[in-house]
């Protein structure tokens, strides 16, 4: 006690901070916080084991600006989230995304809600922290151990020395009066306010640490190396798996790509043959024409045999006939269709071969009439294309198509697949087209209308085999609707041809009357 | 006072029927009663989510042990007790299901659906939305009744027991609660758009039910306490409590609406946008309706909240809970009444009648159920905690 009374000026005496009163309840802590309140002091503060409710009151606690400020910083958030997101999206890299317009506001609220709030909870923290002076790393009421029960069961209440009225003598007895516990000067603490060493050094050591990885990626972005790049994620460079014409160890012969499975066939190779699969008669094909008829019949069915298989390393290539001579006078002994697909389809004599395409073994060595030897001999064949308007199409539709059922069927598939080009109607004005017109960009092929005449003559195979193959700009659909449908589909484009040229001869006679035209 | 109530509320109803059904377009009577039928069904719901906030508000409560609130809890058990008299303000939708085939409100309840509506057809149709609504109406009255019974037993023996036992059930019953809430709203609002289908749709009656019965529980306090009721029991920390309550169901009304807008926005199939086509997307009203709900439910009573200098004023908090039942009601009319077809001005008036007569009603029943009741559970044992409540300033 003999230190209070000595003066600031020799170093080692202790300085007062205040007055700290000690209580056994929150009541008597509240009724000493009002004294006070009412006595004019404001540098107070109470530490409690638990919220005291009414406590900011009974100290007359202003209330703090801190609402204020997040406020601002949520607004700061609200505004960075939309002007970012303008930024990227509307101005700096304009990109349609799920066709919605660049600016698309609906889409920003979202994260702009995320960054109000995430702007505002660590204003709210930081904030916090800054308003009481945190952190701070010392504090002279922790000078007395007495001080240590505010977190168990005892209630204090500080009366800081730097306030406006503070008195030593006066605040001791305004103290004394409230009949505390104990009530103790708060002293000064000795050690030093600064921040530990220890903690120094700590948030030094992590600093330098924090700067390894970015000196590795900068040192890795800026130079120039012949080595493979140093990888951290192998996930996209190197993949656990093998590329084509790539070599492994796990197949005896090395090959990564494996040859097709004998018996099999592979997926989206499935070519059945037969007209309800083409459109047209294959038989038929092939009565017409040799060349067609071995081409269009080869096309419908599985690669033939190859007899000179590829077992002793003979690479197919080879077997291929070399453009050797142009040979035209080779009389075909045996139609070319031995091969698989790709190398026999261009017969080049005219010489009807009725049999169609029996599988001949190759003579491997057999100068065997060429594609290149072709073009003289049948110019409308040799380009691989095919004159559609006399392929013998089916003009009625295969059996059990034309049912009821399939007709709701075709319409439903039609204005699924069909309809968005060439109109619900047919007409060719379908939401696609009309958007294209508009955009009027100059490569846009109209779609056609069903409802042409030169459509309308259309056999029906031919519009079955359009379906599935495509025409023009239209691909085709085989891959999306299988057979049964793309007839079915058919089927209602016929319906919807003949909508627009019916006779009153067409509607069944019980229901002539309902269209009221006698 | 509830008999005169009852009779106001009664011939206003009757005049809404009138109105509606006999202002129609080229007599097509068919639309009057169309949309008097949407009239009727918004303004019951209106009414209805004073009831089902209450409820929810008490069993909240109850769950996790407030004691804040214990002051005020007995006047949301007598809102929520008005949810049997309710009940029975649904009976003509009921029959309406059940004795006709009349689609003037809801388009399943016929013997020959089509295209999506067919499918729905084990779940959507009389007799088993009547079941389900017995079983909504049983769990929403067995909850109430069992609060409010127990409450004011504990007004007689003054045993803290019972609290514990209301404590107990409350976590159940408010599963229960979520429940029912959710698929009474998709039965009885969102199926009169049988295509439609929203999941969150229960969370935004919901939410506005606790807006609405927020505001209710504000304005009644205020009430109450001019006419010398309450003035001891409700401080100032109540309130600001309350209003703290109000604003983050305006902003948690805002999030659920926004989200099921967002996602239909983004997905934009047909089927779901139906929904908004019909409101947001057409030159017959609704769409400036959209924009007042968006301001006047949402940014301006959001703003207007947002200082705890309001909140902690009487008469701006009063201002701020009734704009927020009449943005409430709003609310309902824009979920409900889009789907009844064209509107003609003289409907509006219907409207406007059958709301009044629906509010009487409902007003009436809150007295009936107030009389020679204690409006304050004077003997919870957490009463003492609510009146030396504070908030933290902050």
């Amino acid at each position: 006690m003999a230190h209070k009374h000595k003066t600031k000026k020799e170093p080692a005496a202790p300085k007062s901070f205040g007055w700290m009163a000690e209580f056994v309840d929150e009541q008597q802590l509240l009724v000493a916080a009002r004294k006070l309140r009412d006595s004019g002091y404001t540098k107070t503060d109470a530490f409690t084991p638990f919220p005291v409710h009414g406590i900011d009151e009974a100290l007359g606690i202003k209330p703090t600006i801190l609402p204020f400020i997040v406020l601002c910083a949520g607004m700061t958030g609200t505004c960075t989230a939309l002007l970012l997101e303008w930024y990227t999206n509307a101005f700096d890299y304009p990109y349609i995304i799920s066709g919605k317009p660049f600016a698309s506001w609906p889409a920003f609220i979202p994260v702009s809600f995320e960054l109000t709030i995430l702007f505002s909870a660590f204003t709210t923290f930081l904030g916090m922290l800054a308003l009481n002076g945190l952190p701070k790393f010392s504090n002279p009421v922790f000078t007395n151990p007495r001080f240590d029960r505010a977190t168990n069961d005892r209630f204090f209440l500080y009366v800081d020395s730097k306030d406006r009225y503070y008195n030593r003598d006066a605040v001791h007895k305004l103290l004394k009066d409230t009949h505390p516990e104990s009530l103790e000067e708060v002293l000064e603490d000795e050690s030093s306010a600064d921040i530990p060493q220890p903690i120094w050094m700590g948030i030094t050591t992590l600093a330098i640490f924090s700067l390894i990885p970015l000196a590795a990626i900068y040192l890795i972005r800026e130079s120039r190396s012949e080595e493979p790049r140093f990888h951290i994620f192998l996930d996209m460079d190197f993949q656990p798996k093998k590329k084509s014409q790539q070599t492994t160890t796990i197949f005896a012969d090395g090959r990564v790509t494996r040859p097709q499975v004998a018996g099999t066939i592979a997926r989206g190779q499935y070519a059945p043959t037969g007209s309800y699969y083409l459109g047209y008669d294959p038989e038929k094909v092939a009565s017409l024409e040799s060349a067609k008829a071995t081409r269009f019949v080869t096309l419908g069915q599985p690669p033939a045999e190859t007899a000179g298989s590829p077992e002793e390393g003979t690479p197919p290539a080879p077997q291929e006939p070399a453009p050797t001579a142009p040979a035209a006078e080779a009389k075909p002994t045996g139609t070319p269709a031995t091969t698989p697909a790709p190398a026999a389809p261009t017969a080049t004599e005219a010489t009807p071969a009725t049999e169609p395409a029996p599988a001949q073994p190759p003579a491997a060595d057999a100068a065997k009439p060429a594609d290149a030897a072709a073009p003289a001999a049948a110019p409308a064949t040799a380009t691989g294309e095919v004159n559609l308007d006399t392929l013998p199409w089916l003009t009625d539709f295969p059996e059990g198509v034309a049912t009821e059922a399939n007709m709701a069927r075709g319409k439903q598939r039609f204005e699924i697949y069909c309809g968005a080009c060439h109109g619900i109607t047919g007409d060719g004005n379908g939401l696609v087209a009309g958007r294209a017109a508009e955009l009027a960009q100059g490569y846009w092929t109209p779609p056609t209308s069903l409802h042409d005449a030169k459509i309308r003559q259309q056999p029906v195979g031919r519009i079955f085999h359009t379906i599935t193959n495509g025409k023009g700009k239209m691909g085709g659909y085989s891959s999306q609707i299988n057979a049964e449908d793309r007839w079915a589909i058919a089927l209602y484009v016929r319906a919807l041809q003949r909508s627009r040229n019916a006779k009153i001869e067409d509607v069944p006679e019980g229901e002539r009357a309902a269209l009221g035209n006698p | 006072m509830p008999a005169v109530l009852v009779a106001v509320g009664a011939v206003c109803l009757l005049l809404s029927v009138g109105l509606c059904f006999l202002n129609t377009h080229e007599g097509n009577r068919a639309e009057g009663v169309q949309f008097f039928m949407h009239s009727y069904l918004t303004n019951y719901m209106y009414c209805l989510s004073f009831g089902l906030g209450a409820l929810f508000f008490v069993l909240v409560q109850f769950l996790c042990r407030a004691g804040w609130s214990a002051s005020v809890r007995r006047l949301a058990e007598i809102m929520a007790s008005t949810l049997p008299l309710m009940a029975i303000l649904f009976l003509p939708i009921i029959v309406m299901v059940l004795m006709t085939n009349s689609v003037s409100l809801y388009e399943w309840n016929t013997d020959k659906p089509e295209g999506l509506i067919a499918a729905k057809k084990g779940f959507l149709n009389g007799p088993f939305f009547a079941v389900r609504s017995l079983v909504y109406f049983l769990v929403f009255i067995g909850s109430a009744y069992f609060v409010y019974s127990n409450s004011r037993r504990q007004d007689e023996s003054g045993d803290a027991k019972i609290t514990l036992k209301i404590q107990a059930f409350s976590g159940p019953l408010i599963m229960l609660y979520a429940l029912a809430i959710s698929f009474a709203s998709f039965d009885w609002v969102m199926s009169i758009d049988a295509d439609w289908y929203s999941t969150i749709f229960g969370v935004i009656i919901f939410a506005g039910s606790m807006l609405a019965f927020f505001s209710l529980l504000a304005i009644s306090c205020m009430l109450l306490q001019r006419n010398g009721k309450l003035v001891k029991y409700v401080t100032v920390e109540n309130y600001h409590d309350i209003a703290k309550f109000m604003f983050g169901f305006v902003m948690f009304w805002a999030y659920v609406s926004f989200s099921q807008y967002l996602l239909y926005w983004y997905g934009d199939i047909p089927e779901e946008t139906i929904w908004y086509q019909i409101r947001i997307n057409t030159d017959n009203g609704w769409p400036y309706i959209a924009v007042i709900l968006l301001f006047c439910h949402f940014v301006i009573p959001f703003l207007g909240l947002l200082s705890r200098h309001v909140r902690r004023h009487r008469t701006g908090l009063f201002f701020w809970a009734c704009w927020l039942l009449i943005a409430h009601w709003i609310d309902l009319s824009f979920l409900i009444l889009p789907n009844a077809g064209p509107v003609e001005s003289m409907f509006l008036v219907g409207h406007l009648l059958g709301f009044i007569g629906m509010v009487s009603i409902f007003l009436a029943m809150l007295l009936l159920k107030s009389i020679n009741v204690p409006l304050v559970a004077v003997r919870d044992p957490r009463v003492p905690e609510a009146l030396s409540y504070h908030n933290i300033i902050v």
